[in-house]
């Protein structure tokens, strides 16, 4: 082995990795919460709304779940201002990220809604409860608390296939990594600590997501 | 049954003896390896036009293409090119995945830090250009307006260092993003050669693109590993003898239109 | 130098597909291996192994895809003084990337199976791996089926990732083309088109296999 590790060339740049961290971190969770967002009102729609509603769903939710990620991004950013629509690269990933959480999300809380029971539902009629109560308390509710685990780890990937935004310039960890090691000659030192600080704040988001299950979820009565 | 962690113990050191016995010793220096391969693995960027291209058939074509082709002819080998964007152009050959690079790789004293230059076969120019109706006259137009430059690249190395504080640089990982932004208007204008430029602006009349400034003009030249000088000097020669009896700049008229200017040597 | 989009650029980015699969293929089978391996080490008895496993699988559940190819495509082999191609750069990082996900797919699967199926089968004499061999790995196998085929998906789609390091398969086929056609409201869409015609049916099979499995088996899934 003739390579020489040079890790200080690293330290010398953690202001600018701290920037790029900084942004992921900012676009991911920007796009868990508006994603969250679109995923319970497909979700809603899907399960309770008329069957056109349904099938632009179901359509929606297949053709993001089956094409690449990377492929969307391109879309959004490079096709779509020939339609008019022109996002800058922030905008861009935030919206691809949010679209595509969106998805993947209204799969999982589907399945999570499709595990009430029907008999809660009748015992909120029953109870004189509007259709909008019903779906926030006895529906959502214990649904989200059911798919959390779920909804968990796809917070995670997202942020994680947040790398890929470095292709359309967006100014992210992945991207700052990149220029630091094509001008440094030191692949290795940069890529194994983005690598390192992708771990950190994985655990990081992990660990705020728990903290969130138990301050909303955990405390509450049987369900 | 084996305990597993035997059985892992003894896949690890077989993985291991695999690993080094790939690293056998060899006393061949690279231009030995490839003449007795018979063989010759150039790195190029067929994403920059017209330096690198892809022809109507999917094959790589261009100027240094064309200078890569006739190399290997008059040495004498089979030619395996190697396609890198222009991030992998250095990358590809430090790996030892090419032999050498010829992608209009502009000498500079940062890449030589790196990889061993050989003379010069080409000269380009950076300049950054827009569309008719963005103002760029000095560089002091660029505050405020969003310039496109691709990573690993001479305008990469050279634009932010000419354009004034405000300015904002976007990066793209290869040409093609840069140049899809700039005709999708995610920025203002965009830094690249002057011929790639021509390219993008005779393929686009529609966005009547033109040259605003002029960055900076540069030599470029293959280039090799550290420590193979054999093979250095081999291209050396051989760019020696092309030069004389004209080859390089019939090729180079032929991709770029110009005449190739005359070329120093080392 | 620039053409329309016609016939031969069409051909070009369909051509491109075999790449796309083959590396899919190759990731799949490689990472089945690594994988299968790795779901039975993390179920052993040694804290080592299991230790090592875990760790593994945390690595590359908690870093982008992107970053690992980086890493094998860029860093390994400076690291190393190693003359490492394209092919196999990209080939070992995405099947250790399977390999994860897909031992941890399958560890679950394992460990679905009820404990009294352990006990049952420590009861007729057999010992660990007999009773992997006839009783747990069968039923597992199972129910994992489904979840497998959706990583295939996956595997599918992240493949693209490695057109951002120049890799030719079907997303940068597309990206060349564009650069030569300027013409990416044409390409993008087509190239997310032909991932959509790759993905769906396997999706589509993957959900399939899962109401046939709940049907059939009445085994619990793990959520």
């Amino acid at each position: 082995m003739h390579y020489a590790f040079h890790f200080n060339v690293v330290w010398d740049h953690w202001r600018e990795l701290a920037q790029g961290a900084w942004l992921t971190i900012r676009l991911s969770a920007l796009a868990m919460v508006i994603g969250l967002v679109v995923a319970t009102t497909c979700a809603y729609a899907k399960t309770t709304g008329p069957s056109a509603v349904r099938w632009i769903v179901a359509a929606y939710v297949e053709v993001i779940r089956n094409t690449p990620f990377l492929v969307q991004i391109f879309i959004v950013f490079f096709s779509l201002p020939a339609l008019g629509i022109s996002l800058d690269a922030n905008e861009a990933a935030l919206a691809a990220m949010v679209v595509n959480f969106g998805a993947y999300g209204t799969e999982i809380l589907r399945s999570g809604i499709d595990a009430i029971s029907h008999g809660q539902i009748d015992a909120a009629k029953a109870l004189g409860l509007t259709r909008l109560q019903t779906f926030r308390h006895v529906v959502l509710f214990p649904a989200l608390k059911i798919v959390f685990p779920a909804l968990a780890s796809q917070f995670i990937l997202l942020m994680l296939a947040s790398s890929v935004v470095s292709a359309i310039s967006a100014v992210e960890l992945t991207a700052i990594t990149n220029s630091l090691q094509s001008t440094t000659f030191r692949p290795f030192e940069f890529y194994f600590v983005a690598a390192g600080l992708y771990l950190v704040m994985a655990l990081g988001f992990r660990a705020v997501l728990g903290g969130i299950y138990w301050l909303v979820f955990a405390r509450r009565g049987r369900i | 049954m084996i305990d597993p962690l035997k059985r892992l113990g003894m896949l690890v050191l077989a993985a291991l003896v695999f690993v080094l016995g790939v690293q056998t010793a060899s006393a061949e220096n690279t231009l030995e390896k490839i003449l007795s391969a018979k063989k010759i693995r150039v790195a190029v960027d067929v994403a920059n036009p017209p330096f690198g291209i892809l022809d109507k058939n999917g094959q790589p074509d261009g100027s240094d293409v064309a200078v890569a082709r006739q190399l290997a002819k008059d040495l004498g080998t089979e030619i395996e090119f190697v396609q890198v964007p222009s991030t992998g152009r250095i990358p590809a050959l430090l790996a030892g995945r090419a032999d050498v690079t010829i992608a209009s790789i502009s000498v500079t004293t940062d890449r030589a830090k790196a990889v061993m230059y050989c003379n010069p076969n080409g000269a380009l120019s950076i300049t950054i250009f827009a569309p008719q109706s963005v103002k760029i006259k000095t560089p002091s137009d660029l505050v405020g307006k969003r310039v496109g430059i691709t990573r690993a690249t001479l305008e990469e190395a050279t634009v932010p260092k000419m354009a004034p504080e405000g300015t904002k640089i976007v990066w793209f990982d290869d040409l093609a993003s840069t140049v899809q932004a700039l005709l999708s208007g995610q920025v203002d204008a965009a830094a690249m050669t002057a011929f790639a430029e021509k390219t993008v602006a005779d393929a686009n009349p529609s966005k009547q693109l033109e040259n605003k400034l002029l960055v900076t003009t540069a030599f470029y030249g293959p280039i090799v590993r550290q420590n193979d000088f054999e093979l250095r000097q081999w291209i050396n020669t051989w760019l020696f003898i092309n030069t004389q009896n004209g080859t390089l700049t019939t090729i180079y008229k032929k991709y770029t239109g110009v005449d190739l200017p005359p070329l120093p040597t080392f | 130098m620039s053409r329309s989009f016609g016939l031969p650029e069409f051909v070009y980015i369909v051509a491109a597909i075999r790449w796309t699969l083959l590396l899919s293929l190759v990731a799949f089978v490689g990472g089945g291996l690594v994988g299968f391996a790795v779901a039975i080490l993390r179920t052993t008895q040694s804290r080592i192994l299991r230790l090592l496993t875990t760790g593994y699988i945390q690595l590359f559940q908690g870093t982008p895809v992107l970053m690992q190819l980086f890493v094998f495509y860029y860093g390994f082999a400076v690291l190393f003084d190693m003359q490492v191609d394209a092919w196999p750069a990209v080939a070992l990082a995405f099947t250790l990337y399977a390999g994860a996900f897909l031992g941890e797919i399958w560890r679950g699967s394992i460990q679905a199976i009820p404990r009294t199926q352990w006990e049952a089968s420590a009861c007729l004499s057999l010992d660990y791996l007999q009773q992997l061999r006839f009783v747990i790995l069968p039923q597992a196998m199972r129910i994992s089926i489904p979840p497998t085929v959706g990583f295939l998906v996956q595997l599918i789609k992240n493949t693209s990732i490695a057109a951002i390091i120049g890799f030719v398969e079907l997303t940068r086929a597309g990206q060349l083309m564009v650069n030569v056609t300027f013409q990416p409201m044409v390409v993008y869409p087509l190239v997310a088109a032909l991932y959509f015609a790759l993905c769906w049916p396997l999706s589509l099979l993957s959900r399939f296999l899962e109401k046939g499995i709940d049907a059939n088996l009445g085994v619990k899934r793990p959520l």
